[in-house]
């Protein structure tokens, strides 16, 4: 919000003369009725203890505001990388261009649990296969954005970018009325327009028929699931509502089976076909791969996506860009040394009380050591930790993410924020003019996620 | 349709009626409470128990039948599967998973509902809350049942009054049931105090006590309590109602003619009996025999509805 200690850009002074004539009784009285709308509307957090309260995430009443020409930069690099990404699936899946021109190593590939290999051969629907893309981006300057991650799997917190936009309509009208501010609520009907660009070969039918699969009430994105499946009009499915039969994909119904067109999957890999992937589940729809490769189904994201977003083949996201676009990156990497190096691993060791150190398969802001902001001991027990297992860690400089004005307790502070707009590529690529800014909510925080302490902010892009 | 939605659906509105009956009950025997007794109020309980299809389960957790313990049974025991409590919390758990099929607004009157009893349940209450409790939980089931007029009508309204009426049904019949005894024509009983207030019981337990003084003229007399209950098709509680609405909603499902054939051939029968039917011949016939076979005609019909349309 600030251009520098005390000088407010021009954008948020809408918002600051707002904020100045709001009393502590009215900040806390709508940071109640938010709370009350989550809770009702059921945006929560599942637990395992069915008769325990459900979390919410703590809401922030400021929003976060992007103007047009910022927007309009991080927009074309959001979709150059999505772009990029599905290009490369598309490449180790078939040719393997990028390999035989020595970008990438093939071990780093082909090794990945992600992986997939019985996709090996096979190119899904107009050769998407990551068809929804969230990007975690960070800024550490006025121009300077970084992407800290991928998501090219089933990327979640779209609901809580709509969510939060409804709730801060219905609360402050008025805040709508003084700004133009881009809508959003057109999203579930360009998700559901891509799905539908992405039928599968045998396909005739002019409308088709698209289902939202999901592990079910216990998984904590279930709210989303649920919602995104209610906006679009089509059926949230769970596994046992699907079955095989000959060459197609059929949901139970009360009419009797009913054929499936497109799957978008909100559940792993693993749990998609027990005689393809993990025969130990008890969950997925046995032979709907089979399906899948002779064209009767279209599985959204494609199943052995998620390599794409594995931490080692991130540092490759810009010459990815390069070699299959023929662009310069327009949104850059965040500089990471790969701890699989020796040299890069030395280095790391070296410096480790200036980096960031995140698992390979780590996620939700866990297994990493902020060395910063560590002590002396949980360093030293990182570094054993490095040297045992090498390839399982990445390093990172800490960058210092832009604060943003945070409510706390009715004081407002600056807290560090990231965002993730979501991707939609189908017939066409675009991306939701907004996104879900997180906020680390603790004093001096890095990190944003939710299950430590992260709170959500709306989104706002200015209108032209 | 999903079937397990139409299942689902099916169930949120028997849970919700059935949460309502238990409230009901549970106000009859408050009322009960009130009021001197020769016979004492344990009996009053005692039968509200019944009515709720819950005697067993309270006696295997309690020794004898108390007030406070027949309350905290009936409206937050998480061990009876038909308390309040438990009624809401399946009807949320399902309209979580089925909450795309209605609107928001339903999802919302349940969810509301569910988010208040929680609230309830970690207040201690006293004897005095039970009238607050019932009045509650009547007006979240009217919510809910209001918040379906903005549906579509289609096939998930119709599983959804299905389910409403099939549970309506069997609640008003096990009532009858439990309470059959009042309405035979016995001469020591009639105009007794303790006759007036056993068909007070029954008609306030189905909600219908000041209806019945507008549709009936005259005396009360059991023979027009029974037919109210039985067969008035102006009655909203009565066996009639309820079985001419099974009947409508089946028949408007658009799904599976042949399934709707099936289950409706087996239920014409008991709709034109109880239409045609005079209730002195049925009382004559016996009420207690005649309300125990509709008992479990409406329990074959709920599971031929399961066995054709959510398997």
């Amino acid at each position: 919000m600030y251009q520098s200690e005390s000088v407010i850009r021009n954008h948020y002074n809408n918002i600051n003369d707002w904020l100045d004539q709001m009393t502590s009784k009215v900040i806390l009285e709508k940071n109640a009725e938010a709370e009350t709308h989550f809770r009702n509307i059921g945006i929560t957090f599942s637990t395992n203890n069915e008769t325990a309260r459900e979390r919410i995430i703590p809401f922030d009443l400021i929003p976060r505001i992007f103007t047009y020409t910022e927007w309009l930069k991080l927009e074309r690099g959001v979709i150059q990388r999505a772009k990029a990404l599905n290009a490369f699936l598309a490449d180790i899946y078939n040719q393997g261009e990028i390999i035989k021109a020595n970008i990438i190593p093939k071990e780093i590939i082909y090794k990945k649990k992600s992986f997939e290999p019985s996709m090996f051969g096979f190119s899904p629907p107009r050769d998407i296969y990551s068809p929804i893309i969230g990007i975690d981006l960070v800024r550490t300057g006025p121009n300077d954005y970084f992407v800290l991650e991928d998501n090219c799997r089933t990327p979640s917190g779209v609901s809580y970018m709509l969510e939060n936009r409804e709730i801060m309509m219905r609360m402050f009208p008025d805040l709508f009325h003084n700004n133009r501010v881009t809508p959003i609520d057109d999203y579930p009907t360009r998700l559901l327009q891509t799905l539908m660009s992405l039928a599968p070969i045998k396909c005739e039918n002019p409308e088709p028929v698209c289902v939202l699969l999901t592990p079910g009430p216990l998984n904590s994105a279930y709210y989303e699931h649920s919602f995104l499946s209610d906006q679009m009009g089509i059926e949230m499915v769970e596994s046992t509502d699907l079955f095989v039969e000959g060459k197609y994909l059929y949901m139970k119904t009360v009419d009797g089976p009913k054929r499936v067109d497109v799957v978008y999957r909100r559940i792993d890999d693993d749990f998609l076909d027990p005689l393809c992937f993990n025969p130990q589940s008890v969950i997925g729809i046995p032979g709907i791969m089979d399906v899948y490769r002779t064209g009767g189904v279209n599985i959204c994201s494609a199943p052995g996506a998620g390599i794409a977003d594995d931490k080692a083949i991130y540092i490759y996201v810009p010459q990815m860009i390069k070699f299959y676009l023929g662009e310069q990156p327009i949104l850059d990497n965040v500089e990471t040394w790969n701890c699989e190096k020796e040299q890069e691993l030395k280095f790391v060791l070296d410096n480790i009380n200036e980096l960031v150190v995140k698992e390979v398969d780590g996620s939700g802001g866990y297994g990493m050591l902020i060395g910063p902001k560590s002590s002396k001991s949980s360093i030293d027990e990182f570094k054993t930790k490095l040297s045992r297992n090498p390839k399982g860690y990445i390093a990172q400089p800490l960058l210092d993410l832009s604060f943003s004005p945070t409510l706390i307790k009715n004081q407002v502070e600056g807290r560090r924020v990231d965002l993730r707009p979501f991707c939609l590529i189908g017939e066409q690529a675009q991306l939701s003019s907004g996104g879900l800014t997180r906020v680390a909510m603790n004093e001096g925080s890095f990190v944003v996620n939710s299950s430590q302490g992260g709170g959500v902010k709306d989104t706002w892009v200015l209108a032209e | 349709m999903l079937s397990r939605t139409a299942e689902y659906l099916y169930w949120i509105s028997r849970y919700m009626e059935r949460a309502e009956t238990t409230a009901r009950l549970l106000d009859v025997g408050y009322r009960m409470s009130l009021f001197p007794n020769p016979s004492g109020y344990n009996n009053e309980w005692e039968s509200v128990l019944s009515a709720a299809g819950a005697i067993e389960g309270y006696k295997n957790k309690y020794d004898t039948i108390e007030q406070r313990n027949v309350e905290d049974y009936l409206f937050f025991d998480e061990s009876n599967p038909s308390s309040v409590y438990n009624c809401i919390l399946n009807a949320r758990n399902n309209a979580l998973v089925v909450r795309t099929s209605f609107t928001p607004e339903s999802w919302l009157a349940i969810n509301k509902t569910y988010q208040e009893i929680l609230n309830l349940k970690e207040k201690k209450f006293t004897k005095s809350d039970l009238p607050d409790l019932t009045e509650w939980t009547i007006e979240q089931v009217n919510l809910f049942r209001g918040s379906l007029s903005s549906l579509l009508r289609n096939d998930g309204y119709n599983f959804l009054f299905l389910g409403l009426f099939i549970e309506r049904a069997d609640n008003s019949a096990r009532l009858l049931d439990v309470k059959y005894f009042v309405l035979l024509p016995k001469p020591q009983y009639v105009g007794g105090n303790i006759d007036n207030m056993q068909w007070s019981i029954l008609l306030r337990s189905l909600s219908s006590f000041r209806a019945f003084r507008w549709a009936y003229n005259g005396n009360i007399t059991a023979t027009k309590i029974a037919d109210f209950l039985v067969l008035n098709n102006n009655c909203p509680r009565s066996l009639s109602f309820c079985i001419q609405n099974i009947v409508k909603h089946l028949t408007n499902l658009t799904c599976s003619p042949e399934k709707v054939g099936r289950i409706y051939n087996n239920l014409k029968d008991l709709n034109t009996k109880i239409q045609e039917e005079k209730i002195e011949t049925i009382v004559e016939y016996g009420l207690h025999q005649f309300v125990t076979q509709f008992i479990r005609k409406i329990s074959s019909v709920d599971n031929e509805i399961h066995k054709e349309f959510f398997n």
